[in-house]
């Protein structure tokens, strides 16, 4: 039997993978598709994951799917950046509209473990008044979530994943300490922190979920950088290393390589089960509540893809709003070169990073975005400065050069919702069959007003520091949201703030598809703390009587 | 990697039975006087006459807990600054001056003559020397840093107390070259004070200051292993037994606090073990020696409590053999 876990499933036959040993197995627990389980899950990355973990631990029945490979990272994640492809979702989408997104890479992962696999660790928590960005900003819409009680998530969240981070968070309100201690910066972390001081800026190590000291079968970080193409020494905290294992100990079942295609309703309007693709065939899985968490495309594509004569538009779309409002969020750098040796890669990508302008009210654009320090690994490196800056040949060789010098500053900045900025399903097929997704999406005056005032600023910062050749990366984005908004009604929104559907009570959305904005901070951490609670209220409402199992 | 996840079983017990300890120690000695068996001092007159020998014998003791530090230093900085490049030349100064008291250390140790010699004298004072210039060296590294005195600095960057274990060796060996210069027919003594109480409370503070030390950087560490606590426990209930031994009556037979400075002295060597099962948690474990011997868990550090222990003992010998004169 073929060991490629991109061919061949490799949670089977009561086992699944020990990420943490190579060639080893670890006991899995299986589930008959004639039986109905308490939950399927749809997705295991940010969202899925903690769900399957934490409802297994909770005495669930539960099996996650994933349409992704069951990596062993020890084992099948090498040192280089084009091999590490294979962890990307790269099945065909359209893209149009004013301001295409790039697809892949930089947004979309595929495994289990889903995007947290190679997703580069940052792991922020909102600004509290995000959480009422209309009453309290006066921009887009307020969530249907309390900020306590979200300072509450996020503290499990980063317990769980071992978090570590400065000792004191310059910005929001008092968090507990993070469990790990932050990482030591140097390079280009540094420059951004003479920078900030240089602007009279605050600055910080960044939380990011890869370990400063051993975490059970995880080893300290090792600081080679390759944390966006996946880690191979387990020290990234990411689901598959995390979530995944308490998981399968609780009793919960993964299967890999398993995509699925269509969630089944019956005739109340209640989902009964789901169609996955499996080694070559369609199977239907019976299940007494579905959670999707396939992120902001896949998620709307299922379920406009669910599509019946009761709901003709769509599973849980009453409202229209389902694969409206994506958002992205800009993702602009501005690069420099230094005279010193700075050595950008080496380490977890974005050590330090200044949120100044997220908790900065006194500007012309609504949301807030945050800058952190970069270190591309040299082929990401050569196609941005090729792209960016139009060098080829003997131009872009003498550019390579100064790859050791090189500084850098990218920002994760929040744009706003338009109903315009959305995933459809187009006449294409897919490899299964299925119908693939047409992402349209056009950045609005506000968000083109807040990259310029980014641009300048971390260009400021460099300048400050003495950078030379400094030139603006302007177009790219990265992290997805919405599609599936999370709100106050029926009528102007996808989901309830329990992330349970309006329209079909035993349907959940649990991912980044459920945000309403998307804030001026990387999602993931958002995303799992909003997954933990949503486990709690589960086990909340099935105690009330107000789910079925 | 190795599969060692933190205390089970009989370690756990263990490492308990140890926390429970210190606890009493602690409890006994900020109590006072209470752990001295014969509290009481007997009168001076059926006092036998300070004897040099055993001046002598303290003063090799001496220079044995100074050689065990200057072990320690000698090699955690050679490791620590290969670590760093030797990126500045003064960076050799502290491996050189280390490998010099270590081999005076040695000769005084077996060394029975009753007379402080030239060489090992002048070698320990440059040592005590060096290490204060070590000290403004690491400061000025933590400085250059953005944000200064911040914990990141404190974390990784220069350490600004390791400097101070070289520092003491010398301290320690100069002292034991003063002790052994005693007059025959007197008792040892330092700057005009009785030396046993002097080295105590040197030696108490001392290990005040390398707990400290352990204790940054095991915070820096997360405390991801429970044994991690016992440098930040045992020694500081050895420094203050031994304080309230430098303070107390002498003549005094305290075998608590001798016990506990033992069992300290034998925390410092372990140390090392524990730092080579945390060397074997990192990637690749032992298998890769070259990166993780550096970024691990620092081998040659622990024994400075055991120097320091040492000198504590030494210090307790001297106070149990003569009242203050
Ligand atoms: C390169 C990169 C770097 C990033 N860095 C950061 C960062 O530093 N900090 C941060 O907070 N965020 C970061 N992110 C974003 C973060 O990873 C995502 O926001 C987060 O993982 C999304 O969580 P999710 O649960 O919604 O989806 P994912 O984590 O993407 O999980 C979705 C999973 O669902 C599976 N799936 C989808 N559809 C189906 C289907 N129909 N059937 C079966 N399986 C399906 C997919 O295979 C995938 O594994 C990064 C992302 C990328 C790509
Ligand atoms: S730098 Fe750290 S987190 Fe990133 S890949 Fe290497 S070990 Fe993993």
């Amino acid at each position: 039997m073929s060991d490629n876990p991109l061919h061949t499933p490799r949670a089977l036959n009561g086992r699944a993978p020990d990420v943490f040993r190579k060639g080893a197995w670890v006991p899995m627990r299986e589930y008959s598709q004639n039986e109905a389980v308490d939950f399927v899950v749809i997705g295991t990355g940010a969202g899925g994951g903690p769900l399957i973990a934490r409802l297994a631990e909770m005495g669930y029945s539960v099996i996650g799917f994933d349409a992704g490979a069951y990596f062993r990272p020890l084992e099948d994640f090498a040192s280089d950046e084009t091999s590490q492809s294979q962890l990307y979702w790269t099945d065909e989408r359209l893209i149009d509209g004013a301001n295409p997104i790039k697809m892949g890479s930089n947004n979309s992962g595929k495994a289990v473990g889903g995007s947290t696999v190679h997703f580069a660790m940052v792991s922020l928590r909102f600004r509290p008044e995000w959480f009422q960005s209309r009453t309290k900003l006066g921009y887009a819409v307020d969530w249907p979530l309390d900020w306590r009680e979200m300072w509450r998530y996020y503290d499990k969240a980063e317990r769980d994943l071992a978090i570590a981070g400065p000792i004191s968070y310059p910005w929001g309100p008092k968090r507990p300490r993070y469990p790990y201690r932050a990482h030591e910066i140097g390079g280009a972390a540094e420059w951004l922190a003479r920078g900030a001081e240089a602007m009279g800026y605050q600055w910080s190590e960044t939380p990011l979920a890869t370990v400063s000291a051993p975490r059970g079968d995880s080893p300290s970080c090792v600081y080679r950088g390759f944390c966006r193409v996946g880690c191979s020494t387990n020290a990234k905290q990411s689901q598959l290393v995390t979530y995944i294992p308490r998981a399968l100990k609780a009793g919960a079942e993964i299967r890999d390589l398993a995509m699925v295609g269509r969630i089944e309703t019956n005739a109340q309007g209640l989902a009964t089960g789901v169609h996955y693709h499996r080694e070559g065939q369609w199977h239907f899985q019976r299940a007494k509540q579905v959670i999707v968490a396939g992120y902001a495309i896949e998620t709307p594509r299922l379920l406009l893809n669910s599509a019946t004569d009761r709901f003709p538009d769509g599973l849980a779309n009453r409202s229209g709003y389902l694969g409206r409002n994506l958002m992205v969020q800009s993702n602009q750098a501005v690069y420099g070169r230094m005279k010193e040796m700075v050595r950008w890669n080496k380490g977890p990508p974005s050590l330090t990073i200044t949120e100044h302008w997220n908790y900065e009210d006194k500007k012309d654009f609504f949301g807030g975005y945050c800058w952190m320090a970069q270190g591309p690994l040299p082929l990401e490196w050569s196609a941005a400065v090729s792209s960016s800056r139009g060098l080829w040949g003997e131009a872009l060789r003498q550019k390579m050069m100064d790859y050791n010098h090189q500084v850098g500053l990218k920002m994760v900045g929040e744009m706003l919702p338009s109903m315009e900025n959305r995933v459809t399903l187009a006449e294409e097929k897919d490899q299964y069959g299925l119908p693939i997704t047409r992402i349209t999406y056009g950045w609005q005056d506000n968000d083109k007003t807040m990259i310029q005032h980014a641009l300048g600023e971390m260009q400021r910062s460099l300048e400050l520091v003495g950078a030379q050749d400094i030139w603006r990366q302007e177009n790219d984005t990265n992290h997805l949201a919405g599609t599936a908004r999370m709100g106050f009604s029926a009528e102007s929104s996808v989901v309830d703030a329990d992330c349970r559907s309006w329209d079909v009570p035993n349907l959940w959305i649990c991912d980044g598809s459920i945000f309403p904005t998307t804030g001026g901070v990387n999602p993931s951490l958002t995303i799992t703390a909003i997954a933990l609670r949503t486990a709690d209220r589960i086990q909340t409402l099935h105690r009330q009587g107000k789910i079925t199992l | 990697m190795a599969r060692y996840k933190g205390p089970r079983g009989a370690a756990g017990w263990a490492l308990g039975l140890t926390g429970a300890l210190t606890a009493a120690c602690f409890a006994a000695a900020t109590r006072g006087g209470r752990m001295a068996r014969h509290p009481a001092t007997p009168p001076r007159a059926s006092e036998p006459p300070p004897s040099p020998e055993k001046a002598t014998l303290a003063a090799r003791r001496l220079n044995r807990s100074a050689g065990t530090l200057a072990a320690s230093v000698l090699f955690d900085s050679a490791v620590e600054h290969y670590r760093g490049d030797f990126e500045n030349r003064a960076m050799y100064t502290p491996i050189v001056t280390s490998a010099l008291a270590l081999a005076v250390s040695a000769h005084g140790t077996f060394d029975k003559s009753p007379a402080a010699h030239k060489i090992r004298d002048g070698v320990y004072l440059l040592t005590g020397v060096v290490g204060l210039i070590g000290t403004g060296f690491h400061v000025w590294n933590v400085v250059q840093k953005p944000g200064r005195f911040i914990w990141q600095n404190l974390f990784y960057g220069a350490p600004l107390g390791a400097p101070m274990a070289i520092g003491l060796s010398g301290l320690l060996g100069f002292f034991s070259e003063r002790v052994r210069d005693t007059p025959i027919g007197q008792t040892p003594r330092l700057f005009g004070l009785p030396a046993g109480r002097v080295i105590g409370a040197v030696s108490g503070a001392g290990m005040v200051g390398t707990t400290a030390e352990a204790g940054l950087l095991h915070f820096r560490g997360s405390f991801h292993d429970p044994f991690m606590a016992l440098p930040v426990t045992m020694p500081p209930a050895a420094a203050a037994a031994l304080t309230n031994a430098s303070l107390g009556a002498a003549r005094t037979d305290r075998r608590l606090t001798r016990w506990w400075l033992r069992a300290t002295a034998i925390m410092g060597v372990s140390g090392t073990v524990f730092h080579a099962i945390g060397v074997g948690r990192d990637m690749d474990g032992w298998r890769n020696i070259q990166q993780n011997l550096l970024n691990g868990p620092p081998i040659p550090a622990p024994p400075a409590f055991t120097g320091l222990a040492l000198a504590g003992l030494a210090a307790l010998d001297l106070m149990e053999d003569d009242s203050d004169v």
